[in-house]
């Protein structure tokens, strides 16, 4: 394929991240030599064992935590951590209650010193492609939580961020609501050209959505396996249909030794 | 099953809230003719008792006698003096001690090594009854404004600063981090995130402080003064003139609740996003 040309180059690469965290009993390592690359405009989801320190590796990429050893390399430069030129989301949609939904959206506009006039037409323009026309100068508490999960997002694409990192972003909402934005954030991806990394304990939602899987270990992590998802249909219900999506769904959950059936003697 | 079946509800709806006999009451209006309906209950009582002779009017005063010497005491003027002179020692008294309070608390957001080393001295100061400090007080800064204002600023100042230091430590951490994402600077945090998410806490405590104010001028007066509602509280009783002394109480009530109220207003417009909804109050 020729599209695999330009996406099979490294955008991210970790190369033996260690970090560990002071505790009672002396430190506790959590990332025990951590190895994995990001290519350009990848999708690359992150998969682990619950408390595998999975959002300790988005705080390295993000420059929010610095690692006690290892390196990063960015499009071929060595960098300490992405701050500024990261998106970040979380399962939390983090609004700031004490601004509209137009003034949280502008939040990354403001932090890169845009012109006030040039971020309100570009937040006005974004609220409208997204479907949040109308509820420019509503505060967050009053709307629903797939309304403010889609102001979140808006407000992690809108600064143009070379990585988007989203960890759990759709794992506080009901199925439905999901379903549609995990199909809203797969079609600014592609209208966007963006690379995402997404942290997940969902191996349903890793599968459909991702276009390859890292799978991370117990703690002291480091990774297990990478795997590639090759599905015919990329929405969100027509990557669940898929006849692969059950293959790669064992094969996930073989890996992180989860029980899917039980064991007959 | 029949669509008819479907329509019977299987049990009865469950009513909540008030019937439609409280709901009619239950207006601004209905709710302002109950509370003044009470306070001219107990001032009908009062002069009652006094009028009977079941209460001693030399040692209680008597509403009648209360109206009377404070349309006396506004005709001569002195009540308009007494009155300034309380509001502006616990208004200046109020400002000084909040601003500088909540500013410095704010500012020990900065380093967590700074709040650690001056908490027990905090603490410690705010654990001796500033009251106490009042003799001192006169002492240092003399019998005049400056000494009522003092008094005020030691009862506000602390706890702003210990009210407003909480607030800033209790902001959102994850909200920090995002900003921080956004490559957001130290200071850059501070106005985004720690002083907008402080400010309820701050306004809360706005209306503590302004009861402390008051509390701080009025206390200073009684110790020495020659003018203020404190002065003249203290004077009249020593005077057993108890009709005064109940006016100078209703009028420093009167100005603890416009003060109140004012806060209210402030609120309302730094704060419109806490307004959004007050009907979501669950009725049982």
């Amino acid at each position: 394929m020729t599209a695999n040309d330009t996406s099979r180059t490294i955008q991210l690469s970790l190369r033996d991240i260690r970090k560990s965290f002071p505790a009672r009993s002396g430190p506790v390592p959590v990332l025990d030599g951590l190895d994995f690359d990001i290519h350009e405009r990848d999708f690359v989801s992150i998969i682990g064992p619950s408390g595998c320190g999975k959002t300790t590796v988005f705080n390295v990429i993000a420059g929010l935590l610095e690692p006690d050893s290892g390196s990063m390399t960015f499009r071929g430069e060595p960098v300490a951590g992405l701050r500024g030129r990261v998106g970040y989301m979380m399962q939390k949609d983090l609004l700031f209650p004490w601004r509209t939904v137009l003034g949280n959206v502008m939040l990354g506009l403001e932090m890169k010193g845009v012109e006030p006039k040039q971020a309100l037409d570009t937040a006005r323009e974004y609220l409208s492609t997204f479907g949040l026309s109308g509820f420019e100068n509503a505060y967050p508490k009053t709307l629903s939580g797939g309304m403010r999960q889609r102001a979140a997002l808006i407000r992690t694409l809108i600064t143009d961020p070379d990585i988007l990192l989203l960890d759990e972003p759709f794992s506080a909402l009901d199925y439905q609501t999901r379903l549609y934005l995990e199909g809203v954030l797969l079609d600014a991806v592609e209208t966007f050209n963006k690379t995402v990394v997404l942290v997940t304990h969902d191996i349903d939602e890793a599968v459909a959505l991702s276009k390859r899987v890292v799978v991370l270990g117990n703690r002291p992590t480091r990774v297990k396996a990478v795997h590639d998802i090759v599905l015919a249909d990329r929405s969100p219900i027509g990557a669940r249909s898929d006849p692969a999506f059950s293959d790669y769904f064992h094969t996930l959950c073989g890996e992180l030794d989860i029980q899917t059936r039980r064991k007959v003697a | 099953m029949s669509s008819h079946a479907l329509d019977q509800p299987k049990v009865a709806p469950v009513r909540r809230g008030p019937g439609p006999m409280a709901r009619a009451i239950d207006t601004t209006l209905g709710r302002g003719l109950i509370q003044i309906a009470a306070v001219a209950i107990v001032l009908a009582c009062w002069q009652a008792a006094v009028d009977a002779g079941w209460l001693t009017e030399f040692l209680v005063g008597a509403p009648l006698g209360i109206w009377r010497m404070f349309h006396a005491q506004l005709a001569s003027g002195d009540l308009a003096i007494d009155t300034w002179t309380t509001l502006v020692e616990a208004i200046l008294g109020f400002v000084i001690g909040t601003v500088a309070g909540s500013a410095i608390g704010l500012g020990l957001w900065y380093s967590t090594f700074v709040a650690r080393v001056v908490e027990p001295f905090i603490v410690a100061i705010n654990s001796v009854p500033k009251i106490a400090l009042a003799p001192i007080v006169i002492l240092w800064f003399g019998t005049g404004l400056v000494s009522k204002v003092a008094l005020a600023v030691s009862l506000t100042a602390l706890v702003a600063l210990i009210a407003a230091y909480g607030a800033a430590r209790d902001a959102d951490p994850d909200l920090q981090a995002l900003l921080a994402s956004m490559g957001a600077t130290k200071n850059r945090i501070f106005r985004s995130v720690i002083v907008p998410s402080t400010l309820p806490a701050i306004i809360g405590l706005f209306r503590i402080n302004i009861g402390f104010a008051l509390v701080g001028a009025v206390v200073g007066e009684f110790i020495s003064s020659q003018r203020g509602l404190g002065h003249m509280i203290y004077t009249a009783s020593s005077l057993y003139d108890l009709d005064s002394v109940w006016v100078g109480l209703f009028v420093l009530m009167a100005v603890g609740f416009v003060l109140y109220h004012l806060i209210d207003l402030v609120e309302r417009r730094i704060l419109p996003w806490r307004q959004v909804s007050t009907a979501g109050q669950v009725q049982v």
